[in-house]
């Protein structure tokens, strides 16, 4: 009895140890040591999202070639992310590891609309920065004031739409435009920012706006069949990638050749129009399209120092990568973005410095510190109520595997200096 | 001895749920939570596909309906977290039985193939009213906090609350699958032919068995949504449903106590296990491990071994040890008073 009492006090008391020791909170600032700074994030590696591997790892590859310089302010970053298979669930339990067992500084590039969404308000009430996530939606951007701890990176989804709209205004004066859009906030953001740059005076363009749902197991053919009967000549698709092959190999099957087709940016990529193509689709060719970045698929860009760069960092810590994914450009060119925030949050290395750093970027082409991966003359720039860092992207054509660039950089962000 | 075996379990593990919120990090914590949660859906699932012998390719759905049932409920109504958990159980338990009523006049595969149409319209459905249910977009529901006047890390608040609902859930199951009815359940796993010339009447016993474990994963669901303070349909995808049923599998098909492993297995599969066992392969062989898709090859490759070693899950490996354990022991008993001795 007496024994079985004090093996339960040792118990007890070991316990109250335990807990003790948990609870004293480290008084520096999470995940900076003298010598280092970790970064998380959550990718989907796995599942039907899982095309977009290759940021996480080209972000990888630009932070080894950076600690291979000497780091940042001395300090060497610490890349570490995980697969969440675009399941929000995943996402949620990632990041509360992340938070609470690993203690990361920050939150980088974080992918997906949902998956992000549903962990932005842990993060706020924990002041962990949610940096430069991986989704055009704009509320990322647009909400800096409910969300002081979240930030975006691309250009967002509504400022992409408003450039089509500029576009078709100028150079299509007299089209007649059948927009098929997802019928969510995806596909509203696009419709919303499409009417916006078409502007008050040239809304009847629009003569038909087809919405199909993602859950559909049925291809969007109806909605197809609809635009093509409108008389619409000018074919725009605002939707994710296997609803657009799927889009372009109805309209043909249809019979259907409009004059012009516009494909959102998430989806005009060479792989998956090549895909539509090789599925019987025949306008293909000559789809039009937006870009900010350098394209590694395309030559043109090859003597362009940036791309020089791009292509050494790939070679030496990412070499089993294929560097000519534009996905993989992409993570470099974001992780670029992060080093320059870490760099002018300064020695003294905090959060909210972070965070501050990141509300007032001003790398721009004046200035010559520009991102080296970004298109020349586009801006990273975020200052007071303007907080979506990259607003400025260039129209783009389809011909032959290659998506050339159509004139010179638009703003989608009217305000922009 | 073997009468005491059930509480005694029982009692063991209520002392390993007291005991472990002190040993783990709050971040464990909060992942022991949602082995709690899972053992209620499993438990339930356990009752249906362990019991039953009626194969759902569909309960994740349930946990959905679950936890949309709360999201509904807290967000666009202002209700209480708490009070919505048993009515989520029962919303799910409704449209299980509903379900169960035309579905268990499938048999075999062909109910398996009717189930699966549960989280496929589910997620249908879903998007098709984003009015009422967020759509594509989801809900987010408040986050985490201790209530009732007491001060504790939102983890630990968690894991309290799914494992208080684990531990009523868990013996209730017990009685369910004890009695008269539990014995209906196995006779018609058994052999429905058997089952309905005693007199069992098949179709009533499948279809009370649907409700009663749509009713524990619309639980376990609503536990869900409160944890994860998100909901879309993304967070219900279809390998949800074969998740929950691979884990009465490995755990142990018709053991309730096996169930206790296929929660952990679920849990931390894909957010640990997985991950930690990539890392180590990593290191050992120099390989890419963040490729695409290399947590999915662990998973299988788990899932393979733990069925080739031990065929009739945790449960059954564990039943396999205590006999060898018996066996070795009247052994040495025999040896001292072998029949041939004397």
């Amino acid at each position: 009895m007496r024994k079985t009492f004090l093996l339960v006090a040792a118990a007890i008391a070991v316990s109250a140890a335990i807990v003790v020791t948990a609870g004293a909170a480290p008084s520096a600032t999470p995940g900076v040591t003298a010598k280092t700074i970790l970064l998380e994030g959550t990718f989907p590696l796995s599942g039907p999202a899982s095309g977009y591997a290759p940021i996480p790892a080209g972000m990888g590859a630009y932070f080894s070639y950076v600690n291979a310089q000497g780091g940042v302010n001395g300090r060497k970053i610490t890349w570490h992310f995980e697969d969440d298979g675009y399941n929000p669930a995943n996402t949620v339990q990632l990041t509360h590891k992340f938070v609470e067992q690993d203690h990361a500084f920050a939150l980088v590039g974080g992918l997906g609309t949902e998956p992000q969404t549903a962990v932005r308000q842990y993060l706020n009430d924990n002041k962990v920065p949610q940096l430069f996530v991986s989704t055009g939606a704009t509320t990322f951007d647009r909400d800096f004031a409910t969300y002081p701890w979240t930030l975006g990176w691309q250009p967002d989804y509504e400022a992409e739409g408003s450039i089509y709209g500029k576009y078709v205004v100028k150079n299509l004066a007299s089209a007649k435009l059948g927009v098929l859009y997802q019928n969510d906030d995806y596909g509203n953001d696009y419709l919303r920012g499409l009417k916006a740059g078409l502007g008050a005076a040239h809304q009847s363009m629009i003569i038909s706006a087809q919405a199909y749902d993602l859950s559909a197991t049925t291809p969007p053919s109806v909605q197809v069949a609809k635009l093509k009967a409108s008389g619409a000549d000018t074919f725009v698709i605002f939707a994710t990638p296997t609803p657009t092959i799927q889009a372009y190999v109805i309209a043909t099957k249809l019979g259907w050749k409009p004059a012009h087709v516009i494909t959102n940016s998430v989806s005009a990529t060479d792989p998956f129009l090549t895909i539509a193509e090789k599925s019987g689709s025949d306008i293909v060719e000559g789809s039009i399209s937006i870009n900010y970045l350098l394209d590694p698929s395309n030559p043109v860009y090859n003597k362009q120092p940036g791309m020089k760069l791009y292509r050494q960092i790939m070679a030496k810590y990412d070499p089993k990568g294929n560097a000519n994914d534009p996905l993989n450009l992409y993570g470099v060119a974001k992780a670029w973005t992060t080093v320059q925030v870490l760099k002018a949050a300064g020695k003294n290395l905090t959060r909210a410095g972070l965070m501050k750093a990141a509300r007032s970027m001003a790398y721009t082409k004046g200035k010559k510190n520009a991102n080296p991966f970004s298109l020349p003359g586009v801006s990273v720039f975020t200052k007071g109520n303007f907080q979506y860092p990259i607003s400025q992207v260039t129209v783009i054509q389809y011909a032959n595997h290659v998506f050339q660039p159509l004139g010179s950089l638009i703003n989608g962000r009217g305000a922009l200096r | 001895m073997s009468r005491f075996r059930i509480p005694v379990g029982f009692a063991v593990l209520a002392c390993a749920v007291a005991v472990a919120p002190f040993l783990v990090s709050n971040y464990h914590t909060y992942q022991l939570a949602f082995v709690g949660l899972y053992l209620v859906a499993l438990v339930g699932l356990d009752i249906l596909t362990g019991f039953t012998g009626q194969i759902s390719l569909g309960h994740g759905a349930f946990m959905g309906i679950g936890a949309y049932t709360t999201t509904i409920l807290v967000v666009d109504h202002g209700w209480r977290d708490l009070w919505t958990i048993p009515l989520a159980g029962v919303v799910a338990g409704v449209i299980g039985l509903a379900f169960g009523l035309p579905a268990t006049r499938f048999a075999g595969p062909y109910l398996a193939l009717a189930t699966f149409a549960i989280p496929l319209s589910f997620i249908g459905i879903v998007k098709r009213f984003p009015s009422f249910t967020g759509g594509n977009v989801g809900k987010n529901l408040p986050q985490l906090h201790s209530e009732f006047g007491w001060h504790v890390n939102p983890s630990i608040w968690f894991y309290v609350v799914c494992w208080v609902v684990a531990l009523v859930m868990f013996p209730v199951a017990y009685l369910i699958v004890r009695g008269r009815f539990g014995r209906a359940l196995r006779a018609v796993r058994d052999s429905e032919i058997a089952a309905t010339a005693n007199g069992v009447s098949t179709a009533a016993v499948k279809t009370a068995a649907f409700g009663i474990s749509a009713f524990y994963c619309g639980i376990a669901g609503s536990l869900y949504a409160i944890g994860i303070t998100y909901v879309n349909p993304d967070t219900f995808p279809i390998d949800l449903s074969i998740l929950l049923l691979v884990g009465i599998v490995l755990g142990g098909a018709g053991s309730l106590y096996g169930m206790v492993f296929g929660a952990l297995f679920v849990e931390f599969i894909r957010i640990s296990w997985g991950p930690g066992i990539l890392d180590l392969v990593s290191k050992a062989h120099h390989l890419d491990t963040h490729a695409p898709g290399s947590g999915l090859v662990v998973y299988g490759v788990v899932l393979l071994l733990v069925l080739y070693i031990a065929p009739a899950g945790a449960a059954g490996l564990v039943r396999q040890l205590l006999a060898i354990v018996s066996r070795l022991r009247s052994k040495k008993d025999t040896s001292l008073s072998d029949p041939s001795l004397v």
